[in-house]
């Protein structure tokens, strides 16, 4: 099939690739070029205009293409726990290699670590910094167990926004500028917006997406939400959906039997196994967290911290919770596929409670499994096809009974 | 008299029971508090006690419930407590955010353990600035107003006391760490159980006790006939364990166990407001691998007492799934490689009952340092 050049997917792909080679050719410049976790504001260094690289979002490709196992094992090899977090196997070991021909990046000249999303973040980055003898700016954003953002978290956070960018000042000898900070805002925003829409579409009945297709998109709202091309594109993406949705087709090429929430981060290494289960009986992934994790939608400066305190693994189980439910309920899942992911203790720490509760209040079966994001060890795919199968006997007694007890 | 006071320290250390019971009955609110750091201060203060909960060997089964295997034994083995009972009399655990896991734990309790109330105690990692002092205060005050809800009182002037009680607990502590390191007719067994039992005894009678066993040790000449070993760790309290640090002949000289000296490092300082001292504290402690630091002091300070003690090894306790520690595992190796001090790590799990692995270890490990 020839590749649509218009494409939204095509776009955004090219959007996502392209980050990688421009903070290549950047590095070659002598320009400075950041590593970044992945829910860092984008804010500052977009608007400073430094180059990023994601380390997650490099992990997630090397392990998808085939190299996680070898690449974990670089890192255990200096004494790195096969316990730990994937993603910073693989990052460590692209640190000291500096090659990898599933997915090339531009080494850095300073880190930005924001750990909103997990306490594992901020090790990771220590060791970056030791290991690299590089500056690391620590936007530390405390996991928030009430239910709002409090003026004191408020006042932390935005006291060190202004400190990492004056940091950050003195590093790139570039100057804050608030016209390309309102710039940058008012894309990130769209893209956001455009996003949760897209993403939204799985409201209709079928979805005009595959669920799977996030996982590519996504990689865009981590890397390059600030910038113009990524708001168009997220655009085109809507666009697309409803158009799919008006003419009846969708990326999903098979019959909708049953809709399903996937909870927790992809098997990057066993992708397609995991869509391939799902999709041979008809089984649509329609929504994930991934939908709400990376739409940093607001107005204000004040609304902007508040967004980065709250993203999914910042938040308390009452609140993930909530979010879940709604993504259910708003785009009608039937059953609900947890993975129980050996790399993130913090998304797997309070998961089983969770779900359950998630289970109950959308009266949808709950089945789990046992992988990893990136390290394929950790993974069975017969075990994957177990829960799968189980859980669409129950979606399909469930429809049989129609309305009888689940 | 030494080893009444020695006595004393084992019956506390390995009966939290009977201490809880013993504040409980005399209509005493103990307030739990787990691991890491907590300001026990406040808890002192407001007329509670505060008592450690960092867990117990024993197997899990019920906690299985609410975590995955790979999570660390230390968490699951609280809740694992609380559900099955264990600490029924308690008015309220306070529980930190400083890793992943601690966390979890938190909002797991709230619907494992309904019966005891979970206060959380969210800390700054960018501690040491005016705006990290500031939400270290300002979280201060949240434990304050939820302890309030349970019945204590809270005045600055309380606290100013209690303060002074927490510091002069620390300032025995880090005396008897000096102590210790010169006499290794305390075994490694008894070392635990000082340490231990200061998490279930009033900070300040503890602070007598452990007075009383230092006169005594003073009393007698110097002893280091045993192999001098620095342990590192999150915590070691394992008498399977420690008994096996004592059958190798090891002494240990210092320890960077957070459960143990990493609790004592740090005082209050002195200051006209009470609460804002206390939040400086927690500015002012370092060294830690749950504390942020991307130049890791930690690492040098574990070399320097290996040096100081004259150490011929270093031993890292290295609890499972402990992220934190297994990121810097990886620095200390390369540091004790680079200045050339032996390194062993054993790793342990609140539900271990074999400990032949680690018997061999350690034998091997002593070998190599006596050869």
């Amino acid at each position: 099939m020839a590749v649509d050049v218009n494409s939204a997917k095509y776009i955004l792909g090219k959007i996502a690739s392209d980050a990688y080679v421009d903070a290549i050719e950047a590095k070659k410049r002598g320009e400075t070029v950041a590593w970044v976790s992945s829910n860092f504001p984008v804010e500052i260094p977009e608007t400073l205009g430094i180059y990023t690289v994601y380390p997650e979002n490099q992990a997630a490709g090397i392990a998808a293409r085939g190299a996680g196992e070898s690449m974990c094992q670089i890192a255990e090899e200096d004494g790195y726990s096969n316990d730990i977090c994937a993603y910073a196997r693989i990052n460590f070991a692209y640190a000291k290699i500096r090659e990898s021909k599933e997915q090339e990046v531009a080494m850095p000249d300073v880190l930005l670590c924001c750990n909103n999303i997990c306490s594992c973040m901020t090790k990771w980055y220590e060791n970056l910094a030791l290991e690299l003898e590089i500056p690391l700016i620590m936007l530390d954003i405390p996991y928030n167990p009430h239910n709002e953002v409090s003026d004191a978290e408020l006042q932390y956070v935005t006291a060190q926004f202004w400190d990492a960018v004056r940091k950050l000042e003195v590093i790139t000898g570039r100057k804050w500028d608030d016209k390309k900070f309102e710039e940058v805002k008012e894309y990130s925003g769209r893209s956001s917006r455009a996003w949760i829409k897209a993403t939204s579409c799985a409201r209709y009945t079928p979805s005009p997406f595959n669920g799977f297709d996030l996982l590519n998109h996504m990689a865009v709202m981590v890397t390059a939400r600030g910038k113009k091309e990524a708001a168009e594109a997220m655009e085109l993406l809507l666009k697309e959906y409803e158009e799919n949705h008006a003419n009846g087709t969708s990326t999903f090429y098979a019959e909708e039997k049953h809709r399903i929430m996937f909870e927790g981060i992809a098997c990057w290494p066993y992708l397609r196994v995991t869509s391939r289960a799902l999709k041979g009986r008809g089984v649509n992934m329609v929504t994930t967290i991934y939908a709400d994790a990376f739409g940093f939608e607001y107005d204000t400066f004040e609304e902007m911290i508040k967004v980065y305190c709250s993203v999914p693994n910042a938040i308390n189980l009452e609140k993930s919770r909530d979010k879940r439910v709604k993504l259910c309920k708003n785009n009608h899942a039937e059953g609900l596929l947890v993975h129980t992911n050996r790399s993130c203790k913090l998304w797997s720490g309070f998961m089983y409670e969770m779900s359950r509760q998630i289970g109950e209040e959308c009266d949808i079966p709950v089945v789990s499994f046992d992988g990893d994001q990136a390290d394929p060890r950790n993974f069975s795919e017969a075990q994957y096809e177990t829960r799968v199968q189980g859980l669409v006997e129950i979606m399909e007694t469930n429809k049989e009974m129609e309305g009888g007890v689940k | 008299m030494m080893n009444d006071i020695l006595k004393k320290f084992h019956e506390v250390a390995t009966c939290p029971r009977m201490q809880l019971e013993h504040y409980t009955s005399a209509g005493e609110k103990v307030i739990l508090t787990s691991p890491v750091y907590l300001p026990e201060e406040i808890i002192h203060s407001m007329g509670m006690i505060p008592f450690g909960a960092w867990g117990g060997d024993l197997e899990l089964s019920k906690s299985k419930e609410y975590y995955p295997a790979f999570v660390c034994s230390i968490a699951q083995s609280i809740l694992e407590l609380g559900m099955k009972g264990t600490y029924k009399g308690v008015t309220a655990i306070v529980i930190p955010s400083l890793c992943d896991t601690l966390k979890t734990l938190g909002q797991n309790w709230k619907y494992a353990v309904p019966s005891i109330p979970f206060i959380p105690m969210t800390y700054p990692q960018n501690r040491n600035s005016d705006y990290g002092i500031a939400f270290t205060k300002s979280s201060y005050e949240y434990v304050i107003q939820e302890l309030e809800k349970l019945g204590g009182r809270f005045s600055m002037e309380s606290l100013a006391k209690s303060n002074n009680v927490y510091n002069e607990h620390n300032k025995v502590m880090r005396r008897l760490n000096e102590v210790l390191s010169i006499h290794s007719e305390i075994t490694a067994v008894q070392r635990s159980d000082i340490f231990k039992s200061a998490y279930f005894m009033k900070k300040e009678e503890h602070t007598v006790w452990v007075k009383a066993l230092i006169n005594e040790l003073e009393k007698r000449v110097r002893n280091c006939e045993k192999t001098p070993v620095v342990v590192s760790g999150i915590i070691a309290d394992s008498q399977e364990l420690n008994q096996i640090f004592d059958d190798n002949n090891l002494h240990i000289v210092a320890d960077d166990i957070a459960a143990q000296s990493r609790q004592y490092r740090v005082d209050v300082p002195e200051g006209e407001d009470a609460l804002i001292s206390l939040a400086q504290k927690f500015a002012n402690m370092d060294n830690c691998s749950v504390l942020y630091n991307y130049k890791k002091p930690r690492i040098q300070w574990i070399i320097d007492q290996a040096k100081e003690h004259k150490a011929k090894g270093v031993i890292m306790v290295q609890t499972k799934f402990c992220d934190p520690e297994e990121f810097d595992y990886v620095i200390l190796k390369k540091a004790c490689e680079k200045e050339d001090i032996t390194l062993v790590t054993i790793e342990l799990d609140r539900q271990m009952c074999k400990f032949e692995q680690i018997k061999t270890t350690i034998e091997t490990f002593r070998d190599m340092l006596i050869l």
